[in-house]
């Protein structure tokens, strides 16, 4: 299975790819495809945890990268051993396949795993045990170098961010291709964060409906040339594995053009939701929000930024210093989800925003969720948490240059070399589905 | 004082074949007694990376990771 963070559908299924995936296109064709309809929130944690063990964020617990205690301000990160339920890997273990796992988002510590495991970019550096078993971390960096997690993709100089993500591309596929041919496996799941990266850091210059197109004669060649390498890479690799395997494409997300960011907190306080203290001005534009800033006594509500935005009502009795009644707290979020889908875009045009509560979108809400899940726009606009802005409407993101975000569909193709699957387009599977999916297609 | 359990034994059963490789790899190369202790330090060794993950990350840990997710802009 090869996972292409934050590959959308146009690429592999339209033919935008800048030429890049010849053979995999060819795969592609001949098999199975799907618009795979990721989750709440459309971002790489949870949703490629979600795709692996069949169960919603809610499930999960996981509604992000980062979560916040009940009562605390700060955040904590999530890692592996917040996945309480069986992957798709450790149930294909239990009935005695041979399993390998490489960089799929969060398996940091890695797990005991039957077969082998080399963990994804949330892992905090090389220096530390990244693989199962741990030897296999002193034999994989002997044969291909030091282990290259990730990049620093939010960067102006794109030469350099280019360069970086060559080189970690090179060295994930000289370690897959190392265990995919070395070691014994019956089900081999790969992520490759770097196509999400190139997305990132190279989309205006490679898609011509972004609204900062521009071309470039070495940035626009960055996105098909990381296509046309995983493309090539493939290619020889497949040849060298069993003739009937069968091969999965899936993404985690899609992509599309990021129209600007907007200033949720600014908003907020605009509104009369988010209070700062008298002694807060002459913010310097992108501060943070810090707890010191407010003052709670008066303060409703406060936001994180990100891909989405996360909303907490200042709730008494769960907040420090909680200023909302309990008894008021659903007046409170059905009037701040009325406000929030209200928001319109710089030149007063109707925005498509959505507000959310877990609840709403989840069977089940477990761990640390936010009381409201906003997106603006349908994503096309990305929240902003930071302040000291002159305007809510930012050109570019708060937190350094960033050209995409994400989206709703991505892919999941399947070629099966003995044809016993009906070929072409099937319609829009779900995320959470994906695990029975795979797993029909192993186990009959 | 060593813990009870770790002194007191249970029998597990293994596949012939790899019983015997192992055994004639300790009889060639030593570095080990018995398959006992050759099966016990590789549980060990396997099981170390578990005990790691079940402590979640360090504070330390958590703050490089933080720090870099602050980079790529996830938050």
């Amino acid at each position: 299975m090869l996972g292409l963070d934050s590959l959308p559908p146009s690429v592999l299924y339209e033919g935008m790819d800048g030429g890049g995936f010849t053979y995999i296109r060819q795969l592609v064709e001949e098999g199975q495809k799907w618009l795979m309809r990721t989750c709440h929130p459309p971002i790489t944690v949870p949703a490629w945890m979600v795709m692996f063990t069949g169960k919603t964020p809610g499930e999960l617990g996981i509604y992000g990268f980062r979560h916040r205690r009940p009562g605390e301000f700060d955040y904590y990160i999530v890692n592996s051993s917040f996945i309480k339920t069986p992957t798709l890997w450790d149930d294909a273990g239990k009935k005695g396949l041979k399993v390998g796992v490489y960089g799929v988002p969060p398996t940091y510590p890695p797990r005991l795993v039957h077969g082998f495991m080399v963990t994804d970019f949330t892992t905090p550096g090389p220096d530390k045990p990244y693989t199962f078993p741990p030897w296999l971390r002193r034999e994989l960096e002997s044969r291909t170098g030091p282990t290259v997690f990730d990049i620093v993709y939010r960067s102006h100089d794109k030469d350099r961010v280019a360069r970086d993500l060559f080189h970690m591309l090179e060295n994930h596929l000289r370690q897959v291709e190392y265990l995919a041919t070395r070691k014994q496996w019956d089900l081999f799941v790969y992520v490759e964060i770097s196509v999400d990266r190139a997305h990132h850091a190279f989309w205006k210059y490679f898609d011509k409906n972004h609204p900062r197109y521009e071309y470039h004669p070495m940035y626009s060649s960055v996105i098909p040339r990381v296509y046309k390498r995983i493309d090539e890479w493939f290619e020889k690799l497949h040849r060298k594995l069993p003739k009937d395997t069968i091969i999965i494409v899936a993404s985690d997300h899609g992509v599309k053009p990021m129209k600007g960011a907007f200033t949720i907190n600014q908003w907020l306080i605009e509104q009369g939701y988010l209070k700062l203290k008298d002694s807060a001005t002459g913010l310097k534009p992108g501060t943070d929000l810090r707890r010191d800033l407010i003052d709670w006594e008066h303060t409703i509500a406060w936001a994180w930024g990100g891909y989405y935005s996360r909303v907490f009502i200042n709730l008494k009795g769960r907040e420090k210093q909680g200023a909302v009644d309990p008894k008021h707290y659903e007046e409170t979020l059905r009037q701040l989800k009325r406000d929030l889908e209200r928001i319109r875009g710089p030149n007063g045009e109707k925005w498509d925003n959505k507000a959310y509560t877990p609840q709403e979108l989840y069977p089940e809400v477990r761990g640390d969720a936010p009381d409201l899940m906003v997106y603006l726009d349908d994503l096309w606009w990305r929240p902003a948490g930071t302040i000291g802005w002159q305007t809510n409407y930012l050109p570019e993101n708060d937190r350094g240059p960033d050209d995409a975000v994400h989206d709703w569909l991505g892919v999941l193709a399947v070629y099966d070399p003995e044809g016993t699957l009906p070929r072409g387009f099937m319609g829009e599977i779900r995320v959470e589905k994906v695990k029975e999916f795979i797993e029909q297609l192993i186990y009959q | 004082m060593v813990h009870k359990d770790m002194t007191e034994k249970v029998s597990i059963e293994i596949r012939r074949d790899l019983y015997d490789k192992a055994k004639k790899f300790i009889e060639e190369q030593g570095g080990f007694s018995s398959v006992e202790e050759l099966v016990e330090f590789l549980l060990e060794e396997v099981l170390s990376s578990e005990e790691a993950e079940e402590r979640g990350l360090s504070k330390e840990d958590e703050e490089k990771v933080k720090e870099r997710l602050r980079a790529l802009g996830y938050i």
